[in-house]
């Protein structure tokens, strides 16, 4: 006897919300996001952020990065990338350093970048958990921070962006002599 | 058996689902030389260090290749959704995945099924999946570093990038502040291991030790020293430690091999990770009563 039972459609939890101005140009991000194979759901925005009858995207919030980048690339213009929950806290914008002695640390949310004060050449990457850190680790690991590549252009998550944060102050205190 | 799974990150690597085994600073897996670094490799190569100097059965490991776009973390979860019932895994750890909560909640409801139902370890961005799907306390331990027990702590956080910066700002010293937060809300697991200057064992919202000494601050800064925690604890559990005695073990050994390896900010975790069996063999048997190794792999650990 044939089987009769529909195939479960596979469910989807982003926890991010991608808002826009335009109903179309929430279409197009999602025909985009999807060629691209990113998991993406059309949603209605929350009603604090409703202009009318508007569509939002819901993505994967950790994907963040990634989708910023490709919105870029495809001209689409978006208003903001934020946390499905509206309570949830923006993005950290603060880092903390730690002096070594000969090495500098800096810290920004979860991910640090770690450098020698002489030569500016970055020794470490360490915390996060996405699968783009291992990669970025390995990439800028033995690099000056100047020369070694971007996070914001080769990784695709909030680590990554977490990360691009930790070298950019880390990059401003190499040139800056802000470190005393 | 010991199930690791997790993400490399070599690009177009496969699911392979096997054994490991380490050999000149890689891990080999089905043919592939697989990099000791940061992230899964670290843990899996911790685990392996254990269960080599205990003569159990090594680890069984699920990984796929990812940088970042998530097709390897996927097909991590889906192998594991349809295999977990026939795989009877004792313990099962949950390593650097791309969080996906709907694919973490078929996963937990898949296990659930099992005969036995394993020991369930989650840190990095599986830990992330966890909490941000409300399924802590399905989890038996997680290895939190000091801004992930904030992201635990932060009710609303679904990613650590996201933590109130109130939370950020907190000093490990008021771990037990946010540790009481985050079993309140029920996003922690049964046993936290919460790694940091100071290393925090917890069971049921309950600190159980405090681990400081060796004091080695470089550790900090070290890609893959909570990496190596998570992949000890793992083996320690599979070794039939209580929870809590497996945590304790993982950070001393952890803590005493950055000692030995003279840890700088700029040594690599294969250098920290060489100095396990020395650690175990000169204090596993006084820190643990471990201290018989059985010749039969799989066999009796302890006396």
């Amino acid at each position: 006897m044939k089987d009769l039972k529909r195939k479960k459609k596979a469910s989807f939890e982003g926890g991010g919300l991608v808002i826009f101005r335009e109903v179309q140009e929430a279409m197009k991000a999602e025909k985009v996001l999807k060629g691209a194979d990113y998991k993406v759901k059309l949603v209605a925005p929350p009603p604090q952020l409703r202009k009318g009858c508007d569509l939002a995207l819901e993505v994967n919030l950790v994907e963040q990065l990634g989708l910023e980048r490709l919105f870029k690339e495809k001209d689409i213009e978006y208003v903001d990338i934020t946390p499905l929950k509206l309570e949830t806290s923006e993005l950290l914008n603060i880092v903390k350093v730690t002096d070594f002695g000969d090495w500098v640390m800096v810290k920004a949310g979860n991910m640090k970048i770690t450098f020698d004060k002489n030569d500016g050449m970055i020794v470490n990457t360490s915390g996060g958990g996405c699968p783009d850190i291992p990669h970025l680790h390995a990439e800028m690991i033995g690099k000056k921070l100047t020369e070694a590549p971007r996070p914001r252009d080769i990784g695709f998550t909030l680590c990554a962006l977490m990360l691009d944060r930790a070298l950019e102050e880390g990059i401003d205190i190499w040139q800056g002599g802000r470190q005393s | 058996m010991m199930l690791l799974a997790g993400t490399v990150p070599l690009k177009d690597l496969p699911l392979i689902a096997g054994e490991v085994r380490a050999e000149q600073g890689f891990l080999v897996a089905d043919g592939h030389r697989i990099p000791c670094t940061q992230g899964t490799g670290a843990m899996i190569s911790a685990a392996l260090a254990v269960t080599d100097y205990l003569k159990l059965d090594r680890p069984r490991i699920v990984i796929a290749g990812d940088v970042g776009q998530g097709e390897g973390s996927r097909s991590i979860y889906e192998y594991l959704i349809q295999r977990m019932p026939e795989l009877s895994a004792k313990v099962l750890t949950l390593h650097y995945c791309l969080p996906d909560m709907a694919l973490t909640k078929r996963l937990c409801e898949v296990v659930v099924s099992c005969e036995e139902k394993p020991v369930m370890i989650a840190d990095a961005a599986s830990m992330y999946a966890a909490k941000a799907a409300g399924l802590a306390s399905r989890f038996d331990i997680f290895t939190p570093d000091a801004t992930e027990l904030a992201f635990l702590a932060d009710p609303e956080a679904t990613h650590p990038a996201y933590i109130a910066r109130h939370l950020f700002d907190t000093d490990i010293t008021q771990g037990p502040r946010l540790i009481d937060s985050a079993y309140e809300q029920n996003d922690a697991a049964r046993l936290l291991l919460v790694k940091g200057a100071v290393d925090y064992v917890v069971r049921a919202g309950n600190i159980v030790d405090i681990i400081n000494e060796p004091d080695v601050p470089a550790l900090e800064a070290i890609g893959g020293t909570g990496d190596t925690i998570t992949g000890l604890v793992s083996a320690f559990v599979y070794a039939d430690l209580e929870l809590h005695e497996a945590a304790i073990i993982a950070a001393r050994v952890n803590r005493m091999a950055g000692k030995l390896a003279q840890a700088t900010p700029a040594t690599r975790i294969r250098h920290i990770i060489e100095e396990f069996p020395a650690v175990m063999s000169e204090y596993l048997c006084v820190w643990s009563g471990v201290c018989y190794m059985s010749d039969a792999k799989g066999g009796g650990t302890s006396d």
